[in-house]
């Protein structure tokens, strides 16, 4: 009987491998999603000096993406320990995976001791690097893994919307890595780790606009060029940036009318996709979508300008008083290699699309 | 024809997008009114004339009459002083952060810019903050002041609401200046041998 039932187990295992392999790849995206809202909702806390306990709700989802992600990338393992085909293709997935779960729970304890011996720290520290890092390492091992899975299953169009869980949290996750290289909020009374403000300004200037464009068109390219999946993955980036880092600070919320704003260069974009897919339309979108980075990076990208711009004190209330003022002046800096970078996003992910599908 | 129709509806669409986002919505938002916190103080001494080795007592209370404010700070600073030492102690304090101390040569902020000029600090003082404070609300802070040297025992007290949006976003609105160039009041106490 234990024998027939070991057997049974086994043999469920071998069957179902690949979707278990699935179930982890989304479960390790899922967390990484988790953890990047509570990241940017701590931010968020964090600029308006709001009580923070252990117990706080930004904490809550950070703590419990950290566990879905580690039980996540235990299922992809599962997986693919009992894959009977793709399991070179599969690989690469849960690889990076591993590297990225490895990196992720070892900043916690490193975090510790740094909190230990140096007291506060700021956005940009060794363990808060080290925990971006591994974020962004196992969401692109859950992107690749549910990407190839759907390629190697022909899926059909409605599962092709599980890639919109695989990009965001590759895109949330690569804005904090250049968030915490361009926001000078990384000054304490042991380090100073603030990025230098002229080198900060070009980071947020060449990386942002080519990260939006890079997205965008690349889970078009994944989902095989599927009409209305950019407009919901722009849209899901709004919706949690809005929710995180506009909606909790009272002094901003009229301004989200101005942010929601965004979602039409979006929806723009897509139907640009849907009408014409030769180069120059690529090009004429990757453009589009780069050129609106500073709107889509509301409200924080502004300290980073306001360091080498203006200069000014900006408390909470102050933030948006800041962010109006510079519009103009950061667009006239950097409209034109904002556009350069949303073309050579556009680029990127074509190369990129092709590594991840293996075409 | 309809793909034509598409595009020209697109581009239109776009062109409002950023006259909107660029133009139009920020100035609609620059011309809303700024917040303007005004804090006030009011500060007692305990006595007036001590004899050295003796304490005395300075109690502050600060409210914001103005509107909310990002940041709520009263400065107390000690300028016949060169380090605290054991000559001030802080005996009630109900702000939501924790004092920060300053000594003498550290870099300060000046002119009420928040840290945007600089100065360096020539005498001691410790800074009460709430972030943020509501108006309205009462926050105490209260030291106990033993002084080691006889003479006259000077104590500087100022309050600044920030965002610094007006000339009532400080208080004292005038008088004397500190090393910050920052109007403060003066409490005296005569030390006796």
């Amino acid at each position: 009987m234990t024998i027939l039932s070991l057997k049974s187990s086994e043999n469920f295992l071998k069957n179902k491998s690949e979707f278990i392999f699935l179930i982890g790849s989304s479960l390790t995206s899922l967390g990484i999603l988790l953890v990047t809202v509570g990241g940017s909702w701590d931010i968020t806390n964090h600029l308006l000096s709001k009580p923070e306990t252990f117990f706080s709700p930004p904490h809550a989802f950070m703590y419990s993406g950290v566990a879905v992600s580690l039980i996540g990338v235990i299922l992809t393992f599962i997986g693919w320990k009992n894959l009977e085909k793709f399991k070179n293709s599969y690989f690469l997935s849960f690889k990076i995976k591993l590297i990225g779960i490895g990196l992720l729970t070892g900043a916690g304890p490193l975090d510790f001791i740094w909190h230990s011996y140096f007291g506060l720290d700021g956005l940009l520290s060794p363990p808060h690097f080290t925990l971006i890092i591994g974020m962004f390492f196992c969401s692109i091992g859950g992107m690749i893994g549910i990407s190839r899975y759907l390629k190697f299953n022909n899926s059909q169009s409605i599962s092709k919307y599980l890639l919109i869980l695989a990009v965001i949290p590759v895109w949330l996750s690569a804005s904090g890595i250049i968030s915490s290289l361009s926001l000078p909020f990384s000054s304490t009374d042991f380090f100073e780790f603030n990025p230098e403000p002229t080198i900060a300004f070009i980071v947020a200037s060449l990386a942002y606009p080519f990260l939006i464009s890079l997205s965008l068109t690349l889970i078009f390219r994944l989902s095989n060029y599927q009409f209305g999946i950019t407009s919901i993955l722009g849209g899901l980036f709004l919706l949690i940036y809005s929710s995180t880092a506009i909606v909790p600070n009272l002094a901003m919320f009229d301004t989200v009318q101005f942010y929601s704003l965004n979602f039409i260069p979006f929806v723009i974009a897509d139907i640009f996709l849907k009408l014409n897919r030769s180069k120059f339309s690529m090009f004429f979108i990757g453009g589009l979508l780069g050129s609106v980075f500073y709107m889509v990076y509301y409200p924080y990208v502004m300290y980073t300008y306001n360091e080498i711009l203006l200069g000014k004190l900006v408390s909470p209330s102050l933030i948006y008083f800041v962010y109006f003022e510079l519009i103009q002046t950061v667009l006239l800096y950097t409209l034109i290699p904002a556009v350069i970078m949303g073309v050579l996003g556009v680029i990127f992910s074509e190369k990129l699309a092709k590594r991840i599908l293996m075409n | 024809m309809k793909k034509f129709l598409i595009y020209l509806s697109s581009f239109v669409i776009l062109f409002l997008y950023f006259v909107l986002s660029v133009f139009i919505l920020p100035s609609e938002f620059l011309m809303t009114d700024q917040l303007v916190p005004e804090p006030v103080f009011e500060a007692t001494l305990s006595k007036t004339d001590i004899v050295l080795g003796d304490s005395f007592r300075l109690d502050i209370i600060s409210e914001n009459t103005g509107d909310y404010a990002d940041i709520h700070i009263v400065s107390i600073g000690f300028p016949t002083l060169s380090k605290l030492d054991d000559v001030v102690k802080i005996a009630t304090y109900d702000f939501s952060l924790s004092p920060s101390y300053i000594s003498v040569g550290e870099e300060i902020g000046s002119n009420y810019s928040g840290g945007v000029e600089t100065t360096f600090a020539q005498y001691p003082s410790i800074e009460a903050i709430s972030r943020p404070l509501k108006s309205n609300i009462e926050t105490h802070f209260d030291v106990v002041i033993t002084p080691k040297t006889s003479g006259v025992f000077n104590v500087y007290v100022k309050s600044i609401g920030i965002p610094h949006t007006s000339d009532v976003s400080h208080y004292p609105y005038s008088g004397t200046l500190d090393h910050q160039n920052e109007h403060v009041l003066v409490y005296s106490v005569t030390v006796n041998p």
